[in-house]
């Protein structure tokens, strides 16, 4: 088994980009949008990260794995959400009169046999709202999160998390961590293949959860024993080139551009207004200055 | 047994130090930790929502008992953040939940030292590694009532107790294992 990074070298807009702008605006639409439900707010960030992500103009061919499994996730975090929590899915938002549209027939557990009765959800334009909210709150952060791996050498991760002010050692351990990667997974398949040549069987592990688990043991132990133990060698090599003794530079750069620093900028400046109006929205309880504590439905929707 | 215990009192480590060997094992863990979890990503536990089967976070726990904290923490950390580059997705709030597992994984070598010549130490890692996951997925999936507005009743039946009970359920037969496996093999070399 070969091991793949799923960085795709091109020529974008968003490969160009400095590392650190795409953690940036990753975290910093994160952390914005954790802090309100506002339909429009979030539609905005929406479709903001739609450009950015169509800007990286990855192709669905290479991304469909992530994307599925994205997809899978926002299923479950909207949707059984919705039914685990009885329909009461609303929150961070002020919700004294909700308009009731219909409800949803489901079961609840009962006191008597057969413990299982039907009941009702309520289902709201609020909570119609919160979902369509939730849904596209996580597509949005995943429009910004994909395109990291996809578009970022794997190579630079080191550096960029240097520049992000991470000591050198830290970011030289990231940098070591990658190289060792292809090593470690050759010798996680070299040990499953001889282990299978005796006889085991890591596809068809038999057994309750503590037999499945213990049988895993054959493959972990050769591969994470011996590993360390190797170690040792490289410890002393870089011991004897006095590793760590003087300040380290980086056979790679990275230069931020104009577009760099303006984005970072922005994205920093774009957290402290939302976290500024988030915490003027408590002390003004109406009025503009409160519109991140509301959902933004439109009057005739919700009379 | 009385000098042994008083050598190891004397070479008493600094556990948030961190020099050439801590760095090594630091991308060692990481490394491992990623490629475990890429070659068992197969592995799919029937009824977990977005979580599958992991040995691969017996790596953390291992580091931080063994290592220290700061081993640990980045072996969780980085080595999840690197299986996310090579998943193609990138959940920050379960890397950081993942490095807390390590962190606080590592928080045994105050009463061991790291070295778990004894039944009572490995029990004592075994504490602190169920700790660590219940503080570390607790972290990841608590912090999606925030990060994704999950109610709390969803966090917690969808992605803490469908992350935490396989993963402790693993932490609790692997982590044993390595730890002698690893005894054995530094007592062979004289390494370590």
């Amino acid at each position: 088994m070969l091991i793949n990074f799923v960085y795709i070298k091109r020529d974008t807009p968003i490969h160009r980009l400095d590392p650190r702008v795409k953690f940036a605006l990753l975290f910093a639409y994160s952390l914005s949008a954790a802090q309100t439900s506002n339909f429009w707010f979030i539609l905005a960030g929406f479709i903001g990260a739609i450009y950015y992500y169509r800007s990286a103009r990855l192709k669905w061919s290479e991304t469909k794995r992530a994307w599925y499994f994205i997809i899978f996730i926002t299923f479950i975090l909207v949707f059984v959400n919705f039914f685990i929590s009885g329909g009461a899915i609303v929150q961070g938002v002020d919700l004294s009169h909700p308009h009731h549209l219909f409800d949803l027939p489901f079961v609840h557990f009962t006191r008597t046999f057969p413990f299982l009765g039907p009941t009702k959800f309520p289902f709201t334009v609020e909570s119609a709202t919160f979902i369509m909210t939730q849904t596209m709150r996580n597509f949005s952060i995943a429009f910004l999160a994909v395109p990291i791996p996809f578009t970022t050498n794997p190579d630079k991760f080191g550096i960029a998390f240097k520049g992000m002010g991470i000591s050198d050692k830290i970011s030289y351990a990231i940098d070591l961590s990658l190289r060792f990667l292809p090593t470690t997974v050759r010798d996680f398949v070299t040990t499953l293949d001889a282990q299978r040549a005796r006889g085991f069987e890591i596809d068809k592990l038999r057994g309750g959860i503590f037999g499945k688990v213990a049988r895993l043991a054959p493959m972990i132990v050769p591969v994470v024993i011996g590993s360390v133990v190797g170690a040792e060698d490289i410890i002393s090599a870089m011991e004897l080139r006095c590793f760590g003794v003087g300040k380290r530079t980086w056979l790679v750069e990275l230069q931020a551009r104009r577009i760099d620093r303006l984005l970072i900028t922005l994205a920093i400046t774009g957290f402290a207004i939302v976290t500024l109006l988030n915490i003027l929205g408590f002390i003004f309880t109406k009025g503009p200055l409160h519109f991140l504590h509301t959902q933004g439905i439109p009057a005739f929707l919700a009379p | 047994m009385a000098i042994s215990e008083r050598r190891e009192e004397r070479s008493r480590p600094n556990i948030w130090g961190i020099g050439v060997r801590e760095v090594v094992l630091m991308a060692l863990g990481a490394a491992l930790y990623a490629g475990l979890s890429y070659v068992t990503n197969a592995l799919q536990l029937p009824g977990a929502s977005n979580v599958s089967l992991r040995p691969g976070i017996v790596i953390p726990l291992f580091f931080g008992a063994v290592f220290g904290p700061i081993v640990g923490a980045f072996t969780g950390g980085i080595g999840n953040l690197i299986n996310d580059l090579l998943t193609g997705t990138v959940y920050w709030n379960w890397d950081v939940g993942n490095a807390i597992i390590g962190l606080v994984a590592g928080l045994a070598m105050y009463n061991t030292l790291g070295r778990y010549n004894s039944t009572v130490k490995i029990i004592v890692a075994e504490f602190y590694s169920v700790i660590g996951i219940l503080i570390g997925l607790g972290f990841a999936a608590y912090s999606d009532i925030w990060v994704s507005k999950l109610t709390f009743a969803s966090a917690t039946t969808t992605e803490f107790i469908p992350a935490s009970l396989p993963d402790i359920v693993l932490g609790l037969i692997l982590l044993p294992i390595l730890l002698i496996a690893y005894n054995a093999a530094v007592g062979r070399t004289g390494r370590g």
